[in-house]
């Protein structure tokens, strides 16, 4: 399966009586964005903003940020099963409106939102402050059920993605790039000498507000299985969930996931990426086993020499990581896990819920409890009500001159589990 | 069916309590945990992991578990599990000595919601 990804470069993004795309600029007209919503009752108000990199701007509370995508060859459309039909994708030509971001904001729960600072001490720790970003700050009717809040939101986030990438369609890009998976004939006669090398994503399942939709089936109800990695570049996982900011893969994370470029950017050289697996995180421990030893089971059959396993959240999902580790390294194929840490404040605790002797090779994406002041900003889109409330956030923690004592967890992204982050010992 | 479920959280006992047998108990959230290990002790083994959810332990104050209603011999593996959370617990400040109502209810309905679907 081959796909060529163009990137359109985007480097500013403005408000304007037409949505369009032009010289690195994408223009938007607030009303396209706020007549989709039109579409769902379930809003009782959308408001529409900007935010730019460098800019003094806080966004919060943060729920997803969705890259712009259009699907231009090939079959089938970005997030197959969700917005577009369920035609399989991954193949044919995307372009992507890189530089350009949409943030979805408000409350749903109001302790499972994030902060994106533009600029200051916060911008360095989340990967969306340099990103041009339209951001959708959603509130929803009295009375609604918190998970069809969280699924009106997610819609309207995606459907403004697709809009937005949908202007990128006729532009010409400014890099493409060509991403091919083979199978596993053809792999293994094209680079024989190559150590075979596979990605297990494990995705957040763990009940409602905590779900991730695979071409639209939440992955709770599923066993794990083999995905193409450009289909997940068009889109095929989608995040449903509201968990901690810094280590939630959202939906960019997933469209843009650093393990599958890494492992591509390697592919012929030191290793052959033959194979992504996902599989879940559910809170049922009959679940867990089930998962895990199919995991394995399939990691033997593909003949695969290692793996990179990664996944989402702590504690709960500690186990599931430590059961696929253990297991897959009892098939003879050597594990590297990514993960990210709650080690206390002070970083001396345990880092993870979970351990086994076999976990011996871990990348972090940092700590979690880590405490940093973010400063005050001069705007804030969004409001700044949930800022004690929010995961890494405590009582009174806003301080006389404004600025906000908050642990990593609070900044989206800071410490994201795929390795799409910007934190290093180096 | 062999399980009954140990909460600490009010929505768990009366919106369950007529489906499945509720073991509620005033409890913290880390006296809950510990209400668990001994009942891991007696022989009883978790259905449900006992950090289920994103949300972090003291940062929430209810945590629902689901155990076998049987006794067998000591399950190590629960024993593991449950020792691991306390342990996580421990590193995790209060976050909200003084919870507001609104909040506490986030709290009440998120893991009402983890135990409900994982059964």
């Amino acid at each position: 399966m081959k796909l060529t990804v163009g990137y359109i470069d985007i480097h500013d993004i403005q408000f304007s009586n037409e949505s369009k795309v032009e010289n690195g600029v994408l223009y938007v007209n607030p009303e396209d964005i706020k007549a989709l919503a039109s579409e769902d009752e379930n809003f009782a108000s959308v408001s529409v903003d900007i935010a730019r990199p460098g800019e003094s701007v806080r966004i919060t509370p943060v729920k997803d940020v969705i890259e712009p995508r259009v699907k231009v060859e090939g079959p089938g459309g970005v997030f197959p099963g969700v917005i577009s039909k369920v035609d399989t994708v991954g193949s044919g030509k995307t372009h992507v409106l890189r530089g350009s971001a949409v943030v979805t904001a408000g409350p749903i729960v109001g302790f499972q939102e994030g902060i994106i600072d533009m600029s200051g001490e916060g911008a360095k720790y989340t990967p969306f402050s340099k990103t041009n970003n339209l951001v959708i700050v959603c509130e929803t009717k009295d009375g609604l059920e918190k998970h069809v809040r969280e699924e009106s939101i997610r819609m309207l986030g995606l459907k403004a993605a697709a809009f937005l990438g949908e202007l990128g369609r006729n532009v010409t890009p400014d890099e493409e790039k060509v991403y091919e998976t083979l199978t596993t004939k053809e792999g293994m006669e094209k680079y024989p000498n190559l150590p075979r090398v596979g990605y297990v994503q494990m995705l957040q399942s763990q009940g409602l507000m905590h779900d991730t939709y695979v071409y639209g089936v939440d992955a709770k109800k599923t066993l794990s299985t083999i995905i193409n990695p450009t289909e997940v570049m068009d889109g095929a996982i989608v995040s449903g969930n509201c968990v901690s900011a810094c280590d939630k893969n959202t939906t960019y994370h997933h469209q843009n996931n650093p393990v599958i470029h890494d492992l591509f950017e390697q592919h012929g050289k030191t290793l052959n990426f033959c194979a992504m697996l996902i599989t879940n995180e559910n809170v049922y421990l009959a679940d867990k086993q089930r998962s895990s030893d199919w995991t394995a089971k399939m990691c033997k059959f593909l003949s695969l020499d290692g793996i990179v396993l990664t996944q989402e959240g702590f504690g709960n999902p500690d186990t599931d990581l430590i059961m696929n580790c253990k297991k897959i390294e009892e098939q003879g194929v050597k594990t590297v896990i990514v993960t990210d840490e709650y080690a206390g404040r002070d970083g001396t605790s345990q880092s993870l819920a979970d351990a086994d002797v076999r976990a011996d090779a871990v990348v972090t994406g940092g700590n979690a409890n880590e405490v940093i002041t973010l400063p005050k900003l001069d705007k804030v889109i969004g409001t700044l009500a949930y800022v004690d409330q929010i995961a890494g956030g405590f009582e009174n923690n806003t301080q006389e001159d404004g600025s906000i004592v908050v642990e990593l967890q609070a900044i989206t992204g800071a410490t994201n589990e795929m390795g799409f982050n910007c934190l290093s010992a180096r | 069916m062999d399980l009954f479920i140990l909460t600490n959280n009010e929505w768990v006992r009366d919106r369950m309590g007529k489906d499945y047998q509720v073991d509620y108990r005033e409890l913290s959230f880390r006296e809950i945990l510990v209400a668990a290990r001994d009942l891991i002790h007696e022989g009883h083994r978790l259905l449900t992991h006992p950090l289920s959810g994103s949300v972090k332990p003291q940062e929430t104050p209810y945590k629902s578990m689901a155990l076998t209603k049987s006794k067998g011999a000591l399950d190590l593996r629960s024993l593991e599990l449950i020792e691991n959370a306390i342990a996580a617990c421990d590193k995790f400040i209060v976050k909200f000595p003084n919870m507001p109502d609104g909040m506490r209810d986030d709290f009440r309905l998120i893991d009402y919601c983890l135990i409900s679907k994982a059964l």
